[in-house]
């Protein structure tokens, strides 16, 4: 006998987390293409991040464990360097450094797959962000996310 | 789970957040699976916001199992509630008990029960959670979850021997 289990995506999953972050925001977008299609662009670091994701020019892993966390090296388009914490799963990326979060969140739906993304700067010492722009940069974010992926499947 | 993972979360590490809401979503769907059944997702989520915001009143991080699943209880009953699925426990048309043994109709019990009489079948059968601490978690007399516990139970009794 099995009793009913209830599961949890993971935009949702960023939807929870973020809602614990003052001054967080989390932009979602419906992009018309198979999941594996989008996520091999969302979690490609190395080659798609600073493609998409603002303030960010150049990301370069350091070291990987297998449970999927990372560390790795960022140049922001200012080029100031940031050491950032990654989490890097199928369907989810949460990224933290002194100063920046990051959050992106992808899962499959009937009309193609919903990205979710949120983050910014964060205020010192806390799990709080500077709430000015975080919408728009966060619409941008997936509006350039959408035009890679639509870029690739053409 | 570390207490000291609990604490990093507490002081604002979102990574440390991030690692406890992995560690904690999978035991509060099971939590609210039963509980709120369609709405359970929603239940989830509501729930993890809850913990999250309220992740600093909690003093004893060793506790963290027991305060999260107190909070998920509450908020699967209130969405379960709010989405107006339950019905009353009506035992028409029960599963045979061969739909049992298949292990695919315990969802069919649980829509017949209000969601307050699966929160104490989960609290007590589930978890194995005392009589009197369920009672508190649910805020009722302790005699409630008794006589809830005994309805729910004859239910899937009924059930069983069809």
């Amino acid at each position: 006998m099995s009793w009913p289990v209830a599961d949890l995506d993971p935009v949702r999953r960023l939807r929870a987390l973020a809602a614990a972050i003052p001054g967080a925001h989390v932009a979602e977008r419906v992009i018309p293409a198979p999941f594996a299609t989008v996520w091999a662009v969302a979690g490609d670091l190395e080659e798609e991040f600073g493609t998409f994701e603002p303030d960010m020019r150049r990301l370069t892993i350091d070291s990987a464990r297998p449970d999927g966390r990372l560390v790795a090296r960022a140049r922001s388009r200012y080029g100031m360097r940031a050491r950032f914490d990654v989490d890097l799963r199928p369907g989810w990326c949460w990224m933290q450094s002194r100063f920046l979060l990051v959050g992106l969140a992808a899962t499959a739906v009937p009309e193609g797959t919903l990205v979710a993304q949120t983050g910014g700067v964060r205020v010192p010492g806390r799990a709080a962000l500077v709430p000015w722009g975080v919408r728009a940069a966060g619409d941008r974010a997936l509006a350039r996310l959408a035009a890679r992926v639509a870029g690739r499947s053409a | 789970m570390t207490p000291a993972l609990v604490r990093a979360a507490q002081r604002g590490d979102t990574m440390a957040m991030n690692d406890l809401l992995a560690e904690l979503t999978p035991y509060l769907g099971r939590i609210c699976g039963p509980i709120a059944l369609d709405s359970g997702p929603d239940a989830v989520q509501e729930a993890l916001i809850a913990i999250f915001r309220h992740l600093r009143d909690l003093r004893e991080p060793e506790a963290l199992h027991g305060w999260a699943r107190a909070i998920a209880v509450r908020e699967a009953v209130r969405i379960a509630r709010r989405d107006g699925r339950s019905s009353p426990a009506e035992l028409d048309g029960l599963p045979s008990p061969r739909d049992v043994e298949r292990a695919v109709d315990i969802r069919d019990v649980l829509e017949r029960l209000p969601p307050e009489h699966r929160a104490v079948l989960v609290l007590r059968d589930l978890e194995g959670v005392p009589e009197e601490a369920a009672a508190r978690m649910l805020r009722v007399p302790s005699g409630t979850v008794k006589s809830r516990l005994h309805r729910a139970r004859a239910n899937f009794r009924r059930a069983w021997q069809g």
